[in-house]
């Protein structure tokens, strides 16, 4: 009954980039970004879709994946539209409706925040289809380990984000069992109005509720068993190592940011 | 009532890179009056059929029959198939949720739309027929109960909406001997007084002491299907199967040293008469 909901959406494959370090993955996804926003004009987009093309193709990942991280941002990225549309103001007027004036200015607007939007979405998205939750968590951990220095529990943190993302599949299974149990015994999850929909979770929630509490005693206790005792002078069973690959796809972005910055340059029109 | 699966396969998330295939192209039928045991090792699908039984699941191909309707068609209610075959899931005490006893076990009827009088009735039924005391248990709370107890009352959760047939997923795990024998003497029981019985379970000893038929899955096929005599008989395919043989049948093939003869006991009762027979005849010589 749960299985349509991808929490975590790690798509599994075998490529370069699923097999990049995190840290550097992190760190590219940042430079990215950077680069969407200082894209100079619309000529510019141009490299960043050829720059996400070559990840996408380099990922393996199925093209209409990453198209479906973008639907949930279908009325923001409408609403974006219409405000820059609308109310940009401008000197060139291209069409008048009367109450308002579409404006040549406006439409490059729209355009291009729309597109900053979408660039954004699918970038992140690439990220995090390609690496596994719990080594996103981990890289995040090392990065940000410097800051312990000003007392940050980046372990801490990021320990507590492992967990509850190791337990999520976990509670969405218990969850689907527990739904059926109770569809079993005749109850309906699917009809009935606001209100009583929102009665008939009680069967779900409460089970599922005792069995988070039961759970998290039982690790913290495992935990305790094994010493664990917080991340003071603990090794690491994975040890990140920047390799070949990850030198090549650093430069590559750094190409990337660069023609951005310089596109303006070299291109003799400005849209 | 007749329940039938015609060449039922299911797969989990398809489409994704999740996929898997948990049962294929299985084809049986349970007539009334049954008790049919399901065996494998774990992965084997037994929860997945067991599911498709009471349309939890619905076949990714093939159909599911109810006295020859499809129940996963449109117009079936499956709220009437639900209440029809009952299925009681593994570690069921994990559903209960209400403030008493009695009220988790008035779920069921409720949803069926019973009248309050009548939900009542079927309470005092229900946890009369798993062996708990009414005045003694329903105004507790379910989560202050031993284990044992727990697991009782989700029984009596499924049993208070008068199911046909009554489907048991591995209804004794993780109970000690006591309680395991208590829960076995109760489906037993709910077998004598008419209800169909499907029941999967992982320890031959029980199944060997209860079951009239027995279905043996593996890697989500249906590889064996008969009488436990005939089942058992094959230990050297159970064993393949990485499945166990009874106690029983290991002690009549020892016999057999002895006694080449001796006929394979699935029962206890069975073996001890047999036994019994053999040391009277006093042919006994070691
Ligand atoms: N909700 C689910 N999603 C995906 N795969 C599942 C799900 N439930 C069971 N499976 C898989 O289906 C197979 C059969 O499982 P199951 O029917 O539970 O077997 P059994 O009850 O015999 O142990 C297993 O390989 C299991 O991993
Ligand atoms: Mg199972």
């Amino acid at each position: 009954m749960l299985n349509n909901i991808t929490l975590g959406q790690y798509y599994p494959l075998k490529s370069v980039v699923h097999a990049l370090d995190p840290r550097v993955k992190i760190l590219l996804l940042i430079a990215y970004i950077a680069g969407v926003f200082i894209v100079p004009d619309l000529t510019g987009f141009v490299l960043v879709v050829l720059y996400l093309a070559l990840a996408c193709k380099l990922s393996k990942l199925p093209f209409r994946l990453l198209i479906k991280g973008l639907k949930p941002l279908r009325f923001i990225l409408i609403f974006t539209c219409i405000l820059n549309l609308f109310f940009t103001g401008g000197e060139t007027p291209l069409l008048n409706l009367g109450f308002a004036t579409l404006t040549r200015e406006g439409l490059i607007n729209a355009v291009r925040y729309s597109l900053r939007l979408i660039f954004l979405v699918l970038g992140s998205s690439l990220l995090t289809l390609t690496t596994a939750p719990v080594t996103l968590t981990d890289g995040l951990e090392r990065l940000l380990s410097p800051l312990k220095v000003l007392h940050f529990p980046a372990h801490e943190m990021a320990m507590m984000m492992t967990i509850a993302l190791r337990f999520i599949p976990t509670l969405l299974e218990e969850a689907d069992k527990i739904m059926k149990a109770q569809s079993a015994r005749g109850a309906d999850f699917e009809s009935g109005r606001l209100f009583e929909r929102a009665k008939a979770m009680v069967p779900l929630l409460v089970p599922l509720f005792v069995s988070a509490f039961r759970r998290a005693g039982d690790l913290a206790m495992a935990m305790e068993a094994r010493c664990y005792h917080g991340g003071e002078g603990r090794t690491r069973l994975h040890i990140l190592k920047v390799e070949k690959r990850d030198w090549i796809a650093i430069l590559i972005t750094a190409v990337f940011i660069a023609l951005v910055i310089l596109e303006p340059h070299f291109v003799p029109w400005h849209l | 009532m007749q329940l039938t699966f015609d060449h039922v396969t299911h797969t989990y998330q398809p489409g994704s890179p999740f996929q898997a295939t948990a049962i294929r192209d299985i084809s049986l039928t349970i007539g009334s009056g049954e008790f049919t045991a399901l065996i494998g090792h774990t992965g084997s699908g037994k929860s997945t059929l067991a599911q498709h039984m009471n349309a939890l699941l619905s076949p990714t191909e093939g159909r599911v029959l109810l006295d020859g309707r499809d129940i996963n068609e449109k117009g079936v209610s499956k709220r009437d198939v639900r209440q029809r075959i009952g299925l009681v899931f593994q570690y069921a005490e994990t559903q209960l949720f209400e403030e008493t006893v009695a009220k988790d076990v008035a779920f069921g009827p409720k949803n069926l739309g019973l009248s309050p009088e009548e939900t009542d009735t079927r309470v005092r039924e229900a946890l009369e027929r798993v062996g708990l005391s009414y005045a003694d248990i329903a105004e507790r709370s379910p989560f202050e109960l031993s284990g044992g107890q727990m697991r009782r009352v989700a029984i009596a959760g499924v049993i208070a909406m008068r199911p046909e047939m009554l489907v048991l997923d591995e209804p004794a795990a993780g109970l000690d001997p006591l309680g395991r024998q208590e829960i076995m003497a109760l489906v037993q029981g709910f077998h004598r007084a008419g209800t169909t019985v499907v029941m999967i379970s992982h320890s031959m000893d029980d199944v060997a002491e209860t079951a009239r038929r027995i279905i043996v899955m593996d890697q989500g096929k249906l590889t064996m299907d008969g009488t436990p005599e005939a089942i058992f008989a094959d230990a050297e395919r159970l064993v393949e199967l990485d499945l166990d043989v009874p106690q029983t049948c290991r002690m009549s093939l020892e016999l057999r040293r002895t006694w080449p003869d001796f006929p394979m006991c699935v029962r206890a009762d069975e073996a001890y008469e047999a036994l019994l027979t053999r040391l009277k005849g006093g042919k006994a010589h070691a």
